[in-house]
């Protein structure tokens, strides 16, 4: 065994050794740039896209797309770990010793090694009495050894430097260890529950894939909701919530971004929200000149299907608020609501899918009402939404049968009858009441007559009304690495305070006689912060003099 | 270059007796203020606390800690005797942290008529004219040092220090006010700490850069090594400005994420690292230029430049104030995601980059004590170090996405 052990020993060395520790962690930093710049853990399909079949099987062969938990990374740290554990056997008990025994005597050659020496002398021979001086000098730890007619003193000061080195690199182990108890005895997955709904199955993404993992209890939540600043932007999420465990509600809290709940080692965060299924009621203005308007009820989530026209909506998502910057390009930005919309996607036979985002409330700003909006995007992509004004405002049945009292008395004139029909139209539907924003309503109605019959659909699906429901997104994490990792991290901060501040400084003095008097040579060494230690080596020499009583007679040499 | 005895009226300012009795009265105030944050009125309100420390409140809360602290000091300390070096350190810079806040709140009653400041409009506030002050004291400080180098006399160079000290108190005042001033419209409900985009952490760069180097002047006489920290900071300060041009210095909400009381904890102090490897960065370049001068043999300029060993030591000591700190506020960083995202560790790109500025100044430690690594290789590892910084803090957000939004440019 020692024998097997001997011949392994420098094979092992290499793995303590400094180049080794340079190499491995600029390899780590290096390697960890690579999935800052390639997204990590998007979809498979979007990486195919994204590189061609190609490169996708080689970077997907190299765990490049999950990388920080490819078997290469993991190896990395893995040797890491290994090295600082070699290193800390190779160095720790050299070191221990090294802190325990203190050379007094200087060997000549030691004295070559240097960083400040100094010489003086003293008129008389009494030695004892100047170690005896030099030893009531503060601040340093002095230690006296005599031999042959020398007398030799030692002075140390934070002589406890090398635990730096110690408690530094045992807590990179430790923290490593940590980390690797929180991947291994560890989960973090999420949750989505609806307001009023129950869950206790958390997902999470592995490798290439999605994972579930069953809580050992249930999790409810009662409410969420959302609070705004005034520039629309969201200021808090706020979800209440109740935990279930074996069929007994054990606990209610609230629960925000940067404060969550704890339960059985399980902390609770609130990590994202959306539509729960929100109820939606849709208004289809039918546009076959029948004036029809059928009231429709669906769910966020759901699909429509319009049994006359086969067409179907698939509805997505609900908003309640939307805001939206009004200010034209330039000017100061102004913020406002617009109020709530339904996003769908629509389709039919012998039509295009598109996206659909329909509001509720008719488009006002600066006190001008200008009818129905709804957004369209071509792509289904929110970026690409463009407004559509349809003219009428909707939400007035008088408007909706202007347009069609309208249109019917203009059909077969060639310019469309002028201002002569529009006025019989609007007397025909409004009697002698005229609305008092008579000018808008023609604006609205001619901008209406522009607009619905280019529509390629046989309806207009308005948003009518609504009962929303949120679900909140949670994140649960159980970490039983965590504390490891912050006893490691103390201990590192610990150590790297005392390694980088702390030096180890020593002197040490010879004194011989001579023929007339003694001679007293100093030298002084320091393991780093070395221009301070010049002013600590003077300092020290001045107090020598004074101690001496020397300074008067400037005897130094 | 060894360090100087300070002489004179700061001489004795700094030393002694005195700084005993104001470093004590200085954490007596401290706490008071901590007290009024826990046990005041209203209890912790995290985002009302400055509005409160502002009022009669603060005087009261933080006076009478003053005043207890002064007292203890008086009870303890015995005259004649040197304060630990510890406290000598410290009390320039709570002495600087005073002056600061003194003159917020003197700045705070010359601010505009309410009806003049909005949200939509916030050109009136007064800090934006402080930090115009503060971009042309440190602009001028460069010029200055840069002058120094090829006229070394001594009034061109106390010009560059009094308007680099002059920049970093502009600064650190314009930064306190903008405080206050996010309390000035909304109701005051978009009120925080001024570290929340990448403009306001900007200007904390340049202060904590510059006052961390302008301690090194003073304690090693290393002047000619401004220049370069101050062309550094002079960058900044075009980048800043550019910053303001496209709209980024308005004071805007915080997202939900980042109203924590960590963020002020987390983000001043990961400001400590990035400032202090930019003085490495400075003495890097300094070394690589007087390399580059005794080669060439250009006596002159040589006579005020520190030597390569000086400047090797220099670029270290910042290496070795940085690391800490940044080590501290990486591991602080990973309890805040703990806390606000159910993981001390994503490898969200801000992390990893951390990461990966850690280990390079690691690698940096480990390269000084290994043998046979010349003093050039260890200015450019200073010179690099601080390019990977600057990708961390600037590139990072600019160019990947991630969980660290709160810079990106919108
Ligand atoms: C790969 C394994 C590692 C090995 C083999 C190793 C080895 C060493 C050795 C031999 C020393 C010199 C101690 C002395 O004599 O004063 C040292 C110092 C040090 N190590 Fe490591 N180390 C390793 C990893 C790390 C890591 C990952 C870090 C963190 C970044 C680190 C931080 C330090 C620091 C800060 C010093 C002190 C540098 C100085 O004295 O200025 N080490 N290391």
């Amino acid at each position: 065994m020692p024998q097997l052990y001997k011949s392994i020993k420098p094979f092992l060395l290499r793995f303590a050794s400094m180049p080794l520790a340079i190499v491995l962690l600029m390899v780590l930093a290096i390697a960890s740039m690579i999935g800052t710049v390639l997204l990590q853990n998007q979809e498979q399909a979007d990486y195919l896209t994204q590189f061609g079949p190609v490169w996708y099987w080689v970077f997907r062969g190299l765990g490049l797309f999950d990388m920080y938990h490819a078997w290469w990374f993991i190896g990395l740290l893995g040797f890491l770990m290994t090295s600082l554990a070699f290193c800390l056997w190779h160095n720790v008990p050299r070191m221990l010793k090294e802190m325990r025994s203190r050379k007094v005597k200087l060997t000549d050659h030691a004295w070559k090694r240097m960083q400040h020496t100094h010489k003086l002398t003293l008129p008389d021979r009494d030695m004892e009495a100047v170690a005896g001086k030099v030893e009531k000098i503060t601040g340093w730890q002095w230690l006296t050894y005599q031999e042959k007619g020398f007398t030799y003193l030692r002075g140390d000061r934070g002589r406890y430097h090398k635990w730096g080195y110690i408690l530094v690199h045992s807590a990179l182990l430790i923290v490593l260890i940590g980390g690797w108890m929180s991947v291994q005895f560890g989960f973090r997955g999420n949750m989505a529950v609806p307001e009023g709904g129950m869950e206790s199955r958390i997902s999470y993404v592995k490798g290439t894939g999605s994972e579930s993992l069953d809580m050992p209890f249930k999790v409810r939540c009662n409410s969420f909701e959302i609070n705004f600043f005034p520039t629309g932007a969201p200021k808090e999420f706020r979800s209440n919530l109740t935990i279930i465990d074996q069929g007994k509600e054990v606990l209610t809290s609230d629960i925000i971004v940067n404060e969550p709940l704890y339960y059985r080692g399980v902390r609770i965060y609130q990590a994202s929200f959306g539509d729960g299924g929100s109820k939606i009621g849709l208004k289809l203005f039918r546009l076959d000149g029948s004036k029809r308007v059928d009231v429709v009820k669906s769910e966020v989530y759901k699909t429509y299907t319009d049994a006359e026209s086969g067409i179907s909506m698939e509805i997505t998502d609900f908003k309640p608020f939307n805001v939206e910057n009004m200010a034209a390009p330039g000017e100061p930005k102004k913020f406002q609501d617009i109020g709530p919309a339904v996003d769908f996607v629509l389709r039919g036979p012998g039509l295009k899918p598109v996206k659909v985002r329909s509001f509720m409330n008719p488009f006002i700003v600066n006190g001008q009402n200008q009818g129905s909006l709804m957004m369209i995007s071509l792509t289904g992509d929110n970026r690409d939404f463009q407004s559509f004004f349809l003219g009428p405002d909707l939400t007035k049945p008088k408007e909706w049968e202007l347009f069609h009292a309208f249109s019917k008395k203009s059909s077969g004139i060639a310019d469309g009858g002028g201002i002569e029909v529009f006025k019989a139209a609007v007397s025909e539907v409004y009697g002698d009441k005229m609305p008092d924003d008579f000018r808008d309503v023609g604006i609205r109605t001619l901008q209406g007559m522009q607009m619905l019959p280019s529509l390629p659909w046989p309806f207009i699906p308005l948003l009518d009304d609504y009962d929303q429901v949120y679900y909140t997104g949670l994140q649960l994490a159980r970490d039983p690495g965590m504390n490891v990792v912050w006893s490691g991290s103390a201990l590192l901060v610990m150590g790297l305070c005392i390694m980088l501040y702390i030096s180890h400084r020593k002197v040490w003095l010879v004194i011989e006689a001579r023929e007339r008097g003694m001679r007293i040579r100093v030298a002084g060494l320091a393991n780093r912060n070395l221009m301070a230690f010049d002013s600590e080596f003077n300092d020290l020499l001045r107090d020598l003099e004074d101690n001496l009583g020397l300074s008067q007679q400037g005897a130094s040499v | 270059m060894t360090a100087i005895a300070l002489s004179g009226f700061f001489g004795t300012i700094q030393q002694g007796r005195v700084t005993h009795i104001r470093f004590w009265t200085y954490i007596g105030f401290f706490a008071g203020a901590a007290a009024l944050a826990f046990f005041g009125d209203s209890g912790y309100d995290e985002d009302g606390f400055l509005i409160r420390f502002l009022s009669m409140q603060g005087v009261i809360w933080g006076g009478a800690g003053a005043l207890l602290g002064l007292g203890l000091s008086f009870a303890t300390g015995k005259s004649g005797q040197r304060s630990p070096s510890f406290i000598e350190n410290s009390v320039p810079w709570l002495d600087g942290l005073l002056l600061m806040m003194l003159l917020m709140a003197a700045f705070t009653l010359l601010e505009p008529h309410e009806a003049l400041i909005s949200y939509e409009d916030q050109s009136n506030l007064i800090s934006g004219r402080i930090v115009m002050a503060m971009n042309l004291l440190f602009l001028f400080s460069a010029v200055c040092y840069i002058m120094y180098l090829f006229a070394p006399e001594s009034f061109i160079g106390k010009m560059a220090t009094m308007a680099a000290w002059g920049g970093v108190y502009a600064g650190g005042t314009s930064l306190f006010l903008r405080w206050y001033e996010s309390y000035l419209f909304l109701n005051g409900d978009i009120g925080h700490a001024p570290v929340s985009n990448l403009y306001e952490v900007f200007i904390l760069l340049f202060c904590v850069t510059s006052s961390i180097y302008l301690t090194f002047e003073r304690r090693y006489q290393a002047k000619a090594m401004g220049a370069f920290v101050m062309v550094l900071v002079s960058a900044g300060v075009f980048f800043g400005i550019w910053l303001d041009s496209i709209g980024q210095a308005d004071i805007k909400p915080l997202v939900p994420a980042l109203q924590s009381y960590w963020m002020k904890i987390h983000v001043p102090l990961n400001f400590v690292g990035y400032g202090s490897f930019a003085v490495a960065c400075a003495a890097g370049m300094a070394w690589l230029f007087r390399e580059r001068l005794e080669r060439r043999g250009s006596a002159s300029m040589l006579k005020i430049f520190p030597s390569l060993d000086q400047l090797d030591q220099l670029a270290y000591k910042a290496i070795a104030v940085g690391f800490p700190a940044f080590t501290l506020a990486t591991i602080l960083g990973a309890a805040w995601a703990a806390e606000a995202w159910g993981g001390y560790w994503s490898w969200d790109p801000k992390e990893t980059w951390a990461l990966i500025v850690w280990l390079f100044y690691g690698a940096y430690l480990h390269v000084r004590i290994s043998h046979g690594w010349s003093g050039k290789t260890l200015a450019v590892w200073a010179v690099a170090g601080f390019l990977v910084t600057l990708f961390c803090f600037v590139g990072v957000n600019m160019y990947l996405s991630g969980l660290h939004s709160y810079g990106r440019l919108a």
